[in-house]
């Protein structure tokens, strides 16, 4: 999952759609992110490659609605809504997951063990 | 003289349009179809409406409202009286076709309507570079909205003003067009009107205009021109088809002009977002042009009535087949979607009660009617599925002959419908129903992006209560300066009042510091009773470091935690030696300590000579905030501050976490100030940001 500067990225995706959670006032989500093009990647511990300034799922509440939607630690978030966030600050994706008037939230997101399971799948194992 | 030639034309146009509403109406007499006559008037009816509000309002937005329902209601009526035409000739060609020949049973299946929804739809812009630094005349403006047409319904979006700020046209609402059929044609249109001001015709007179147009930029006045020529009044274009059957009446105000068009059928069905190509019309000359980048996305959700509504019920007796031939169950059979549900009873299809059992019907189905049983009657019928490989197959028998039909009949259908909905067919697509809320408030003109940048105290749900409880605290002794401090805080400070000899003591601390020792200002004895409550107050002194020097904030705090004794002899000397007045220091702690020894004392101290210049302390924060060295990653400017200070050494004195103690400590800071520190935290790069959704 390493990207080169200014050429596309391809990755394995996998769907996912959270229902906000209303509490109080606010509709939560139920996780937390860290990253963004404006922040340090080096200190992100959930990526491969230290130069990728993606936005990260760093922490999960247990029970909440992002955990109900298999949403796992470590996730890279690719897209949102169909908006982008592999070049997006820390405050623009926030934002974009944030907006009072969404109910649903679909996400893209890739994970090491997706691209795992296809590598796997695609080699052929010797016949025995 | 243009303006009677005008006014001519005008009377003729009229006149043109009442004819031709007399010709509608015979037509819809004709039909016998009261439904679109009603619809048609009451479209005209809105229209007109329009046209007067057009001609009264005298602000721009309003307008702008006015003109695009102007324009919907035209479009709707254009819709309505071409669909007029279509019945009427159906019915011509219908009874041309009875008087030729007996057409026969009709034996084409039609397949079932279904909802069609779109939602989400945006545009991306592709603005020049010139575009943003061009600064001569006004913002380039247009207010665009998006026309959907599908069937016979059309609906319109909600108008947005785009200038150069924008990067992409989004239309937040859904609409949803109820009966389609899987044939659908959903015309998506992006109308655009150029939103600058005094270009409305007819409101400059026109030597003043003159004046203008010859006086602004060339680009400008060429627009400007265009505008007041008497062609940019004429009638909006209706797509070509009859002219002049019911031409719009031209009112003075905002013309819409088409600006891009596409078509979405079923292959564009998905659930999810997709981007489709749009047709552009119109070049950079028009008034109404924006750089489009050529495409629109958006998620166009489809949900056939096969898939959501039950499509055939009634009692049936199934058998699994290699079962007991005497094992036929007898149950109340709902189909729906791609499923055949068996409930025992009738009633518990009611009561939402799970079925007994569950019978796919989907692509892989087979249906076939099987001979006749020789133990009864009828038919029946045997469905095949393929379950992991395995084929699994139910026999379903009706009481009579008929009902065995209509069943078959059903099925036949819905493999019809499924066959005709395609992918819509494979997992029922989820539509979200527009929730009605309040019409979003007109939001002002903004000069640039950054006045999108709201800066706000995060409102991270993990600090901890006692973060919380710190904050409070240092609110309140700022506000305790003042005389108040609210009830309970008197549990943390009973011990402060008790000593009132302790005022003298901890203000002498403050000469006893060098500048070049950063602080950690030992605490007065009652503070170890306090630290455990106000542990994570405690930001590692450290932390602060002298405001005089920025850099110098590593190399001092490593000289601070070997020094954690040498302060407490400073206490313990300070009070014998209230001589050792050194030269005040600007030091961040010497105001911290300040802080605290007023809190203790309530007053009696010297302010001014301790306010050092608010900019000097606005500096050292961000070194001061982030500290590095923590290993975990921070979360908020305040989690930061106690994740460090919770390594420090306890007898560090019990400063503020760096959030309130700069800037006027001897006023309440303002939540602006807060909130800049804040974004400070933020923007440094050594902090990797987290934020809680």
């Amino acid at each position: 999952m390493y990207f080169v500067p200014g050429q596309p990225v391809t990755a394995v995706v996998q769907r996912i759609e959270i229902h906000k959670l209303r509490q109080g006032e606010h509709l939560i989500l139920g996780f937390s992110i860290g990253g963004g093009i404006d922040q340090d990647p080096g200190q992100n511990p959930f990526s491969e490659d230290k130069t990728d300034k993606g936005i990260y799922v760093t922490r999960v509440t247990p029970g909440g609605p992002a955990e109900v939607a298999d949403l796992r630690m470590g996730d890279k978030i690719m897209q949102v809504n169909g908006w982008d966030m592999t070049m997006v600050t820390h405050d623009q994706a926030r934002k974009r997951l944030t907006k009072k008037n969404e109910k649903v939230v679909r996400l893209l997101v890739t994970r090491k063990s997706l691209e795992e399971a296809v590598k796997h799948s695609m080699t052929t194992y010797p016949k025995q | 003289m243009p303006v009677d030639k005008f006014a001519n034309m005008e009377e003729k146009l009229w006149i043109l349009e009442d004819l031709n509403m007399m010709y509608i109406r015979q037509i819809a007499l004709s039909l016998q179809d009261s439904d679109i006559q009603k619809k048609i008037d009451h479209e005209i009816r809105m229209r007109d409406g329009a046209c007067k509000l057009l001609a009264a309002c005298s602000q721009r937005d309003q307008a702008l409202e006015a003109a695009k329902s102007l324009q919907t209601c035209s479009t709707r009526i254009m819709a309505y009286m071409s669909e007029l035409q279509r019945m009427k000739e159906a019915q011509v060609m219908q009874r041309a076709a009875r008087r030729s020949s007996d057409a026969g049973p009709m034996d084409d299946r039609l397949p079932c309507k279904g909802k069609v929804a779109i939602s989400d739809l945006r545009i991306p812009l592709m603005w020049k570079d010139t575009e943003y630094f061009k600064n001569k005349g006004e913002l380039h403006r247009c207010a665009v909205f998006c026309l959907l047409q599908l069937g016979g319904e059309i609906f319109d979006t909600d108008m947005v003003m785009v200038d150069r700020t924008l990067t992409d046209i989004c239309f937040d609402n859904t609409i949803v067009f109820n009966e389609a059929s899987p044939g659908f044609e959903l015309r998506v249109e992006l109308y655009s009107c150029c939103s600058e001001d005094d270009y409305s015709a007819g409101s400059t007179p026109r030597k003043l205009a003159s004046k203008l147009s010859s006086s602004l930029g060339r680009s400008a006045g060429k627009k400007l021109r265009a505008a007041m020529e008497p062609g940019a009044c004429s009638p909006v274009s209706n797509g070509g088809a009859a002219p002049l059957l019911l031409p719009v009446p031209s009112v003075p105000g905002p013309k819409y002009h088409l600006l891009a068009h596409t078509t979405l059928s079923l292959p564009h069905v998905q659930d999810s977002f997709r981007t489709h190509d749009l047709t552009i019309s119109g070049n950079e000359e028009c008034s109404y042009w924006l750089p489009l980048y050529g495409s629109v996305c958006c998620r166009l959700a489809a949900q056939p009535h096969c898939m959501t509504q039950q499509m055939m019920s009634g009692y049936m007796k199934v058998k699994q087949l290699g079962g007991d031939p005497q094992s036929w169950t007898k149950v109340y059979a709902v189909l729906k979607g791609t499923n055949l549900f068996c409930y025992h009873r009738q009633e518990d299809v009611e009561c939402n009660v799970e079925p007994a059992f569950t019978i796919a019907i989907n692509k892989e189905t087979r249906i076939r009617a099987s001979e006749k049983d020789p133990q009864s009657k009828a038919q029946s019928i045997c469905i095949s599925n393929q379950y992991g490989g395995e084929d699994v197959t139910h026999t379903v028998t009706t009481d009579c002959r008929e009902d065995t039909h209509r069943w078959m009949e059903a099925f036949w259908q819905q493999f019809y419908d499924m066959s005709q909905w395609k992918q819509c067919c494979d997992d029922l697509m989820k539509i979200e129903l527009p929730s009605p809320r309040k019409p979003a408030p007109v939001t002002p003109k903004q000069g640039s992006l950054y006045h999108e940048m709201v800066i706000e105290t995060s409102d991270d749900l993990s600090s901890t209560v006692s973060d919380i409880l710190a904050r409070r605290m240092q609110e309140l002794e700022l506000r305790s300066q003042l005389g108040t401090s609210p009830t309970w805080t008197s549990l943390f400070e009973e011990e402060a009042h008790q000593s009132p000899g302790h005022p003298r003591l901890c203000t002498s601390r403050l000469p006893g510091h060098s500048p070049h020792s950063p602080h950690c200002l030992a605490r007065s004895p009652m503070s170890p009773r306090r630290c455990p409550q106000l542990g994570l107050l405690s930001s590692d002194a450290s932390l602060t470091s002298d405001s005089d020097s920025y850099c110098s904030s590593s190399p001092c705090s490593h000289h601070h935690w070997a020094e954690p004794p040498s302060n407490f002899s400073l206490l313990s000397s300070s009070s014998s030696s209230p001589s050792r007045l050194r030269p005040r220091t600007l030091s961040l702690d010497a105001k911290l300590s300040t802080l605290r020894g007023r809190r203790y004392g309530g007053g009696g101290i010297n302010q001014c000579s301790c306010q050092p210049p608010p900019s000097s302390l606005l500096t050292p924060l961000p070194a001061a905030s982030c500290s590095p060295r923590s290993p975990r990653s921070t979360q908020t400017i305040l989690s930061c501050s106690s994740s460090t200070s919770s390594t420090s050494s306890s007898n560090s004195e019990g400063s503020h976490s760096p959030e309130s103690s700069e800037g006027a400590p001897f006023s309440r800071p303002s939540p602006a100030r807060r909130s800049l520190r804040n974004l400070r935290a933020r923007l440094d790069p050594r902090n990797w940001l987290q934020s809680q959704v």
